[in-house]
């Protein structure tokens, strides 16, 4: 359920899970407030600031790479289980990726480039892969990587035993895996799943030593062992996970900067849940990168010197308010139209994010392979279109409070939410909404409820918004929230139970055709017919923000926009 | 035992008593154990649904964690399986880590005690010096001393604990923000836990050894020409700390509730972020955990000092009935 957990492969380093705690909202305030103070100080301690830093500056160039040093990275949130196949966590696909290698690595272009697999094959009929594999590779206990490893894993992922909260449901539609030489894996379908690549692309379907997986199975979360960069060497809980370089590695994957072992000598997480803790960290040198760096922080970041804002926008479903088609006020196409209509997005977007994101304008982020260009601009700003529409639904009186009424009864708009949801200034966003729809007589509630009462509201379908995001590069995404089959009770999150023939052909077809055509046209159509029919106003896109210290370089996004350190170097001091 | 006659001899009185409270603690533990269950099943919404969580989660793997917690069993039976563990001193399993709750919750204690120590012999040096310095002594310092104390002990844990870092850490350096495993990153938690338990223990210690102060053996200390501040020390002191005792069940929650702030602001191990984790990830029996050990550590400490109470104040004898 996206209720609880929002968002597996979410928007930053920040899973679901550790944003539930009823006493953070409250710590938060007071920690920006406290942040006033400790960044007046450290920016005075940090001298003038001078020339701003670029965004993305540790990517590009630098020198010539150094090898050695620890990169310390404060994370906001802790891993819940460091095994890939049952952490739904982004900070667990964070740590990682730096542990396990993937069959396939994807840009962010949406090209699939060999890895683990220096090539594959899909049968015709889409339900048979065949990925040919490296024979040269070593897990970091000193297995050999053969097919057996690849069944291994992808059987410990979809195994219920596993309890698996994300990795198995990636590989939807798994009928089997076969190991026929050491060399060839074989995976099985029931059903032809375009999207199955992006899947094993992910660090959650990393490649895990099969030995590991036979004899740690009880202590998987606390030891994973892959073939990746970088080695697992400790998790002091609540503190730290520490990695350290894999000297033997040789098989990078295509489309990395260099070849060989990882240029950091150790990277080590560190779990430091206060944003104003990781800023005064990062300010006074203890650390190198801090996660989640808030919107008002990006700006001071960008303007101080020795340091920069590392920062990739997210694919996958932006951050939109998904309306109910389905009952309610909001089943009248009319009065959903004339919501989106009433909402200055732009305005209010670029002032609650300091101008660090960019209002969304269709369902799938901008950075999303099949996206949609057509859908700009469809739900612009026309207060009096909005008003001619509510006119036309019957929406024509007016009450005491100056809300709109029909039949002496208000257009109430009712929204609940729950606490954890309302990260990255999502709280702030909502009361711009609310205000911009109460000048077009639109009463909008936006309840706070506590996790349980809202999963239950946001299951039951009573509802008449619900906001949501989802990171994942693959648009596949639309299907899980608008897919007749991807309601609730399957564990999907099309919570007001949307069936439209129609939308339901363009998804599945997207799902399931290999052809990149047919996938575009079909995608293409869903996208435009979600905002044409304002079943999602979308709000903004997603980023993942890093402050770092200049000394930082070679730091990449993948392609859901996760930090890559494969390729990172620290400049000497 | 109504209706008897109390036994004879102190020691027999004792006994009997001490029996009986044992006897109450553990109901008051198994109350707390039963509300922190009543708490965590009976709040809204489907736990399986908050535990997965994740929404890409398959049927069968919901089944699963719904037939790991027995939540297909009713409520009756799923209270008598938690009783039943818990009397033979099994505290369940974590789901969110896969290992035995006791694991989790030994693992993390070392840390908390660590901490908890700390803050409260710094609490106690404190305040000590601090009531020592102003009892009795010029109005004025009284009042500044009296009004910091108010701050101190009203200032959250949180802010405090964010100044200091500011100050020492990011802006002096003299103090690592997340510990690193040495005694320097143990300081400013400490301190953070230590400031309002300061602020109320010196404002309590100050009362009470100005009522000592007025005492005949002051009287007489001072007629034997003892010194003021001597007289304090030697004499005064003792019977000053006796009304910390009656503060302990508050010194107690206070640690533990100050853990919770003061573990996530500096990073730190232990048993406050095990539970701030816990409740937010939905770990049933951490958190119920949590809530025993607590409740046990409680009823233990409220009964040693009620023992030490008896023991140490003759007067108090009668009340034991």
């Amino acid at each position: 359920m996206p209720i609880t957990a929002p968002q597996p492969a979410s928007d930053d380093i920040r899973p679901p899970r550790a944003r539930r705690t009823g006493t953070r909202p409250g710590l938060r305030a007071l920690g920006t407030l406290a942040l006033a103070t400790a960044v007046l100080v450290a920016t005075a301690a940090c001298g003038s600031s001078g020339s701003g830093s670029a965004d993305g500056a540790g990517a590009a160039g630098g020198g010539a790479p150094v090898d050695g040093g620890t990169l310390r990275f404060a994370a906001e949130v802790e891993p819940d289980c460091l095994d890939p196949a049952v952490s739904p966590a982004d900070v667990t696909g964070v740590v990682d990726r730096n542990v396990f290698d993937s069959l396939v690595r994807l840009d962010s272009a949406g090209t699939f480039h060999p890895w683990l697999a220096t090539s594959w094959e899909v049968s015709p009929d889409g339900l048979t892969y065949t990925f040919h594999l490296r024979t040269d590779v070593l897990f970091h206990d000193g297995t050999k990587l053969d097919a057996a490893a690849v069944k291994a894993t992808l059987e410990h992922a979809v195994d219920p035993a596993t309890k698996s909260l994300y990795a198995g449901g990636l590989l939807e539609g798994f009928a089997g895996a076969d190991a026929p030489d050491p060399a060839t894996a074989v995976i099985r379908l029931t059903k032809p799943r375009a999207a199955l690549l992006q899947a094993l692309s992910t660090p959650y379907l990393g490649i895990q030593s099969p030995k590991s997986l036979a004899d740690n199975a009880a202590d998987l979360c606390r030891k994973p062992v892959g073939s990746g960069p970088f080695s697992f060497v400790s998790w002091e809980k609540s503190t730290s996970v520490t990695l350290k370089r894999n000297p033997g590695y040789a098989w990078a994957p295509e489309g990395a900067a260099h070849t060989g072992a990882a240029h950091l000598e150790k990277l080590v997480f560190q779990i430091v849940p206060e944003e104003s803790v990781r800023q005064g960290q990062l300010r006074s040198g203890q650390i190198e990168i801090a996660g989640n760096a808030a919107p008002a922080r990006i700006a001071d970041l960008k303007g101080t010197k020795g340091f920069q804002v590392l920062q990739q926008e997210a694919p996958g479903q932006v951050y939109g308010l998904f309306l109910n088609p389905v009952a309610g006020v909001l089943a009248d196409e009319r009065v959903r139209t004339a919501l989106a209509r009433s909402l200055q997005l732009d305005a209010l977007v670029k002032s609650v994010y300091h101008d660090t994101r960019h209002r969304a304008q269709g369902p799938l982020g901008p950075g999303t392979v099949f996206y949609d260009k057509s859908v700009e601009g469809v739900l612009g700003y026309d207060p009096a279109g909005a008003g001619k529409l509510l006119d036309e639904a019957g929406w024509t009186g007016r009450d005491a409070d100056g809300y709109r009424t029909k039949d002496g009864k208000r257009l109430t708009v009712v929204w609940p939410t729950s606490a954890y949801l309302a990260r990255d200034n999502r709280d702030l966003l909502a009361q711009g909404v609310q205000a911009d729809a109460k000048k077009a007589g639109i009463e909008l509630q936006y309840l706070n409820q506590d996790p349980g009462t809202f999963a239950k509201t946001a299951v039951g379908g009573t509802a008449d918004v619900l906001g949501f995001s989802f990171v994942r590069p693959e648009a596949d995404i639309l299907r899980h929230y608008f897919g007749s089959a991807s309601t609730a009770d399957k564990g999907g999150s099309n919570l007001f139970r949307i069936s439209d023939p129609q939308l339901d052909g363009w998804l599945d077809q997207g799902a399931s055709s290999s052809d990149p055509a047919v996938r575009g046209r079909a995608y293409a159509q869903a996208q435009k017919y979600v905002v044409d029919h304002v079943l999602e106003i979308p709000l903004y896109v997603p980023v993942t923000a890093l402050g770092a210290s200049s000394r930082v370089h070679g730091v990449g996004f993948d392609a859901a926009a996760f930090p890559q350190f494969y390729d990172a170097w620290l400049a000497a001091r | 035992m109504k209706g008897l006659p109390p036994p004879a001899g102190g020691l027999a009185l004792l006994r009997h008593w001490v029996v009986r409270r044992l006897a109450l603690a553990v109901v008051v533990v198994l109350g707390a154990a039963s509300a922190a269950f009543a708490g965590l099943w009976l709040a809204p919404g489907d736990p399986v649904q908050l535990i997965v969580g994740s929404h890409e989660v398959t049927p069968e793997v919901a089944a699963r964690v719904r037939d790991d917690l027995g939540l297909d069993e009713p409520l009756v039976v799923q209270y008598g399986r938690f009783l039943g563990r818990l009397l033979s001193g099994d505290l369940g399993h974590s789901y969110q880590a896969s290992r035995p709750v006791a694991d989790v919750l030994g693992d993390q204690a070392a840390a908390t005690v660590e901490l908890a120590l700390a803050g409260f012999l710094l609490a106690l040096l404190g305040a000590v010096l601090l009531a020592v310095a102003t009892a009795g002594r010029r109005p004025w310092l009284r009042r500044a001393s009296s009004a910091v104390e108010l701050v101190l002990g009203s200032t959250p844990a949180f802010w405090a604990g964010i100044v200091l870092l500011t100050l020492f850490s990011f802006r002096w350096q003299l103090f690592p923000a997340v510990d690193g495993g040495g005694l320097d990153g143990l300081v400013l938690p400490a301190v953070t836990l230590a400031l309002p338990m300061l602020g109320v223990f010196a404002q309590v210690l100050r009362e009470s050894m100005e009522r000592s102060l007025e005492e005949p053996y002051a009287l007489s200390a001072r007629a034997r020409g003892s010194g003021e501040t001597a007289l304090r020390l030697r004499h005064s002191l003792r019977h000053t700390l006796v009304p910390l005792l009656t503060l302990s069940g508050w010194t107690v929650g206070s640690l533990l509730s100050g853990a919770v702030v003061v573990e996530t602001v500096f990073s730190r191990q232990g048993i406050g972020r095990i539970t701030a984790s816990a409740i937010s990830a939905r770990d049933l029996p951490v958190v119920t955990g949590v809530v025993v050990v607590s409740a046990v550590v409680f009823t233990v400490v409220n009964l040693l000092v009620d023992v030490g109470y008896a023991i140490a104040d003759p007067r108090l004898k009668e009340s034991l009935r």
